[in-house]
């Protein structure tokens, strides 16, 4: 099992993925969709989110200090300067 | 240990502010200059205006804090990053694009210099600060994509800033390489 972290429009929160890890990106997106349309992610509730929100968005797969796989599905972040 | 900022714009010179009691000298890399739409995002100040980043960041530390830094002037590219980097224990990237990035992570390896990055969404609601094993550079959705020059996110800057500072602070003192993600919600602990 992973845990998905969602960050949308500035919110960001955990879901308990019963997913394996290496699932496609595709199917990631899909699923984050589903859940927080549904309010199945605590704190991040969005009945009306788009079908496309996180189509723009990057994928990290990482694995936790403890051993948890994490998963993170976020804005791209290419400013510094 | 000597420290080198790449980019001391938005993250960069935010950063800078909050290393400026640390036990280590800093070297600031920025070719760009000073303009005035920088001094609503950037820790820049009026007096600032037309000098080149690095020098300008150089000068406020001695003037505000008495603090020294290196400033050099010049846009970090393949054929000077090794003499960038030299003598540096470690290396922070706060480059506003990709390839900028890349380049400080491959002359980083080369050298065998710790690098950590600090980048920021578009839309100034979300940031990153990842160590360069776990960190891939993320490119523009178009090119000249407008950034954060008006200053809508400066308090997510500062939270940015901060926190990069808080994870060189605790790589100075102790080695440790922590990475944080930074959103609304809050600060959180990735690694």
């Amino acid at each position: 099992m992973a845990i998905l972290n969602i960050t949308y429009q500035g919110l960001s929160a955990d879901y308990e993925l019963e997913l394996d890890f290496a699932a496609s990106d595709e199917d990631i997106r899909r699923i984050a969709v589903e859940v927080v349309r549904s309010g199945g992610v605590r704190g991040l509730h969005v009945a009306q989110l788009p079908v496309n929100a996180f189509d723009q968005f990057v994928i990290d797969r990482l694995r936790a200090a403890d051993g948890a796989q994490r998963i993170y599905l976020r804005p791209k972040v290419p400013f510094g300067a | 240990m000597r420290i080198v900022i790449c980019g001391v714009g938005a993250l960069g010179s935010t950063a800078v502010q909050y290393c400026r009691n640390l036990e280590a000298e800093l070297r600031l890399v920025d070719f760009d200059r000073v303009e005035s739409k920088n001094l609503a995002a950037q820790w820049f100040v009026k007096q600032s205006l037309g000098k080149n980043k690095a020098e300008a960041v150089r000068l406020q530390l001695a003037n505000f804090y008495g603090a020294k830094a290196e400033a050099m002037g010049v846009r970090l590219a393949a054929t000077n990053a090794a003499q960038l980097l030299a003598d540096c224990g470690l290396a922070v990237d706060c480059f506003d694009n990709a390839d900028s990035r890349l380049a400080v992570a491959a002359a980083a390896a080369t050298a065998g210099v710790p690098l950590v990055h600090a980048a920021l969404a578009a839309d100034g609601t979300f940031g990153l600060v990842r160590w360069d094993e776990r960190f891939v550079p993320d490119r523009e959705d178009t090119a000249g994509q407008a950034t954060c020059e008006g200053g809508e996110h400066l308090p997510m800057i500062g939270l940015v800033g901060a926190t990069l500072a808080r994870a060189i602070q605790d790589f100075v003192r102790g080695g440790d390489r922590h990475d944080y993600m930074i959103s609304l919600s809050g600060v959180s602990r990735t690694a």
